[in-house]
């Protein structure tokens, strides 16, 4: 077996030598279609066509990986994360719509089957009352939609009055607040020509002491200074 | 182990009705075959129908069928119903002809069945279903694609005439 397999390795390899390199075409695969010098690349067959090459070669699915490979790290393909964005959002539209036209498609199809099995059983009068109460069913449905709808709109009003009032009254209270401030400001500018600063300090000193005060009085609950006491 | 024609195994019904019908020795010897391996076909075992497309025509020259299948049937094997069909190469006119049958593709559609993707792509593109995704993705990566091939073109284009100009009025004086 070994002299047998070395001859036919040794076949192979210079069939492989003979062989021009034309595609890339393999020696196991024999011609590909298209011939020797065909330039076709596998961007030009569709990706859902029949491939030229199958996709296993000359090793099964059951043989270790090459000594070559031993090192090799698969990385997944990159990711664009503003464009995968956009197509889980297309995607989730996508689906949505998909799952509403399926429920379509089921009531039609359920409504045939009951249809039919109602005309097998021959009572036309079952189909007509069918008939007329999903059509009061529709109307309910309607008045209700009509009803909900107009409560929504009052809702909708409240609430934007109510944010409106709000927002008034943040914006009259920012007002009154703001009033206030400029005339704490402006009574503390007042109030600052009487402040004594290192510039007069000296003349006040020598205006207290030019004029002294007697502060040796009393006064009664009212704030009345007391000119005489009871006589005891 | 040898199943007469009369006696019921527990593979499927099928089986007993294909028994019963065609009492030829390849049937018994599936039946056989299908009672010990296991058939992936055997009910118990899950699979739903989808709609899909399988394979036919010759060498060079594909042409599928829209059909609607048994999920775990081969690609080409038997079906429940074909819903149209593909011709993915371009006829006279540079057209790709595809027909379908929207009626009963409403009713499949209706009865539960899932599509391939390139089922509906292309059901995206007739319009019966929205667009997919991937095919708006895929046609604005092409449109960025070439309009950047456009831009390297005209870049080195418009390089190599400066630099011609450039050239030509220096030397002109």
């Amino acid at each position: 077996m070994a002299p047998r397999g070395s001859l036919l390795l040794l076949a192979l390899l210079l069939l492989s030598c003979a062989l021009p390199h034309a595609r890339g075409q393999h020696w196991s695969h024999g011609w590909y279609p298209g011939g020797k010098r065909d330039l076709r690349t596998p961007s030009d067959l569709p990706a859902w066509g029949p491939r030229a090459v199958p996709a296993r070669g000359r090793k099964t699915r059951h043989d270790p990986p090459a000594k070559s490979k031993v090192g090799r790290v698969k990385m997944p393909p990159p990711v664009d994360p503003e464009e995968l964005l956009v197509v889980q959002e297309r995607y989730r539209q996508y689906r949505l719509v998909l799952s509403a036209l399926r429920a379509e498609f089921r009531a039609e199809v359920l409504q045939k089957k009951r249809e039919e099995r109602l005309i097998a059983e021959g009572l036309p009068e079952e189909l007509e009352e069918h008939r007329r109460l999903m059509a009061w069913n529709e109307e309910e449905n309607g008045r209700q939609r009509a009803r909900r709808e107009e409560r929504l709109r009052r809702e909708e009003e409240e609430q934007k009055r109510r944010k409106s009032e709000i927002a008034e009254k943040q914006a009259r209270k920012m007002e009154a607040f703001l009033e206030e401030k400029e005339k704490e400001v402006l009574q503390l500018q007042e109030e600052a020509k009487n402040f004594i600063t290192p510039e007069n300090l000296e003349a006040r000193i020598e205006e207290c002491l030019d004029n002294p005060r007697n502060y040796n009085f009393a006064i009664d609950k009212d704030g009345r200074v007391v000119k005489r006491t009871v006589l005891s | 182990m040898t199943s007469s024609p009369s006696t019921p195994t527990p593979s499927s019904h099928r089986a007993a009705s294909f028994r019963l019908r065609h009492l030829c020795a390849p049937r018994a010897g599936r039946a056989a075959a299908m009672v010990q391996l296991g058939s992936r076909l055997l009910r118990g075992r899950g699979g739903h129908v989808i709609i899909r497309f399988a394979l036919g025509g010759c060498t060079n020259r594909p042409f599928f069928r829209i059909v609607a299948a048994n999920s775990r049937r081969a690609r080409d094997g038997k079906y429940l119903e074909q819903l149209g069909c593909l011709d993915p190469l371009p006829n006279a006119h540079g057209e790709k002809v595809a027909g379908l049958n929207l009626e009963r593709l409403r009713y499949w559609l209706g009865c539960g069945a899932q599509l391939s993707r390139p089922a509906e792509k292309l059901l995206g593109l007739a319009g019966f279903l929205p667009l997919h995704p991937m095919t708006v993705t895929g046609a604005e990566r092409l449109r960025r694609r070439r309009q950047r091939e456009q831009q390297t073109e005209a870049a080195p284009a418009d390089g190599s005439a400066e630099t011609d100009t450039g050239t030509g009025t220096g030397t002109a004086p």
